[in-house]
């Protein structure tokens, strides 16, 4: 044992010693600790022993073998085999190049969609386990939350269209829809399909066997935004507007609309098919899903109860 | 075999420099070329809808609204599916945005209506309490540049082969067809008759009228042109 070995032993127990002395106290019953103190054990000798190695073969190696023909102003350069570790190493690089570009990156690159993709999946499934059966109750209060982000723009916070910029979502219909809907007929996809309604030259009056008139049109549209209350206009309704819409104005399904109240379906074909009508034109929202849909359905048909 | 390069510093330094750009070429220009390209149902602006777009430039909406929807679920559900390069395509310059004081308009089209932008360009607060946008009263005075949008359409089917008068293919299969006028007299036709359909939902009276009487305001144009962001 020669000097430099002595120094490289004494060097690791004085590294381990420091350790010791530095983490010993806390090593307490981890496991992962006494892992990290073995791995720093195991680093420092091989470190060491791995230095003194080369250091010796330094001191002792002698230039032999074949030089290279290149010779940068009298530096030369030794023909040596390759190192078999290295090579393995070189050729297995190739050879996992080559599986990286063809399929490493390609199926198994990360992609912001990709990862906007499992995160809407993700939501998505939890939300539809969490709110598969709700009670009405619960269905209303989301409605009211979807109804304050989606619909509050135009309908305003408490859904009074804000001064007839959008419909009052606290009565079915305004006397002036009425009107303009019977002067202009209406084709708005309410009962889910398009089943347009004829303006006032298609529609008769069948207890007068006459079309519709000013007067009467005067009439029935105050009766029906009032409600159908009373029985003033009650007899041009029932002449006029009974046979599609119901002698209850309720509708009928597939050809009428519900005019008499704000039903979850009519709420839903509004919100399926956007509407346009004498106030303006409303998009159709077809970015919710069928709960958040069914929830704001709940929601807006409350309003008016 | 590089005897001759390794002897010059200079000439090796390109070789080197050369050799790092195709790497870089081959990676980043086919798919920039792909990215750039329309996507399908993206259609050229029409004369009018250009003028809109001159009015949001002038009156510096981009300097509130975006118009970039990032592909994260909070920003889908308020403002619809993300945004992909090539809807730009058709855009000079983009609109970005580099700021969202206001919501993103990327497809604002979708869920905010004519009689909607009237009312909030002329009273936001009257619609979104609490907003903290200006009035635009006088885009309901000002009348519309239409000549400049004309030139631009004319200067961008020149100089970038932006495809108007040709069959678009559009998402759902069919195909579309955005006019280029031959004359400016009939750009201008063009474009009262596309402002007439929007006047129609209109409730400005001031605004119902100058178009009837051939003119048209800013405010038509620039709902033109926020209805077409789909």
């Amino acid at each position: 044992m020669n000097k430099l070995m002595v120094f490289g032993v004494v060097f690791v127990l004085a590294l381990l010693g420091l350790t010791w002395v530095i983490a010993g106290g806390q090593m307490g019953d981890d496991i992962v600790n006494k892992l990290a103190m073995l791995g720093a054990v195991a680093t420092a000798t091989i470190a060491i022993f791995v230095a003194l190695k080369y250091i010796r073969q330094m001191q002792t190696d002698k230039a032999s073998g074949k030089l290279a023909d290149e010779n940068w102003d009298g530096i030369g350069e030794y023909k040596n085999e390759l190192p078999f570790g290295w090579a393995i190493i070189f050729f297995g690089s190739i050879i996992w190049a080559i599986w990286y570009f063809l399929a490493g990156y390609p199926v198994n690159a990360y992609s912001q969609y990709g990862e906007y993709n499992e995160d809407v999946a993700a939501h998505d499934a939890k939300f539809e386990a969490q709110y598969a059966n709700m009670d009405e109750s619960s269905l209303k209060a989301m409605g009211e939350s979807i109804f304050i982000v989606q619909c509050a723009p135009c309908h305003g916070l408490q859904a009074d269209g804000i001064d007839g910029k959008a419909a009052d979502l606290h009565h079915r219909i305004a006397e002036n829809s009425v009107k303009a809907v019977i002067m202009n007929g209406s084709n708005n996809n309410l009962v889910g399909t398009g089943a347009p309604m004829p303006d006032r030259n298609g529609l008769l009056n069948a207890n007068t066997g006459a079309l519709i008139t000013d007067a009467e049109i005067d009439t029935v549209s105050k009766y029906v935004a009032g409600g159908m209350q009373g029985t003033e206009g009650a007899d041009v309704f029932a002449g006029t507007c009974a046979a599609c819409h119901g002698a209850d104005g309720k509708g009928m399904d597939m050809v009428a609309p519900n005019i008499a109240e704000m039903s979850p379906s009519l709420v839903d074909a509004v919100i399926h098919h956007g509407k346009k009508g004498v106030i303006g034109t409303m998009p159709a929202f077809t970015n919710l899903t069928e709960v958040q849909a069914k929830a704001i359905d709940a929601y807006v048909s409350s309003l008016s109860k | 075999m590089f005897h001759w390069l390794e002897k010059r510093p200079f000439f090796f330094a390109v070789a080197v420099f050369v050799v790092i750009s195709f790497a870089g070429l081959i990676e980043i220009l086919p798919n920039f070329a792909q990215a750039s390209q329309p996507l399908v149902g993206t259609k050229p602006y029409s004369t009018l809808e250009l003028a809109g777009r001159h009015v949001y430039i002038k009156n510096d909406c981009n300097g509130c609204h975006s118009q970039l929807i990032r592909p994260f679920k909070a920003e889908t559900d308020r403002y619809g599916h993300y945004s992909l390069s090539g809807e730009y395509a058709y855009d000079r310059p983009f609109l970005w945005g580099s700021k969202r004081t206001g919501p993103d308009l990327m497809r604002v089209g979708n869920y905010r209506t004519t009689d909607w932008h009237e009312n909030h360009m002329k009273d936001p607060v009257g619609v979104v309490p609490g907003s903290i946008m200006p009035a635009y009263p006088w885009m309901f005075k000002n009348t519309a540049d239409i000549d400049t949008a004309y030139a631009e359409q004319i200067t961008v089917n020149k100089v970038f082969k932006t495809p108007y008068n040709q069959e678009i293919p559009m998402a759902d299969g069919s195909k579309a067809t955005v006019k280029l006028a031959a004359t400016l007299d009939e750009a201008h036709a063009d474009a009262l008759e596309e402002a007439k359909a929007i006047a129609a939902d209109m409730k400005d009276q001031d605004v119902k009228d100058a178009v009837a009487a051939g003119q048209i305001p800013e405010i038509v144009a620039l709902i033109a042109y926020m209805n077409s962001m789909k």
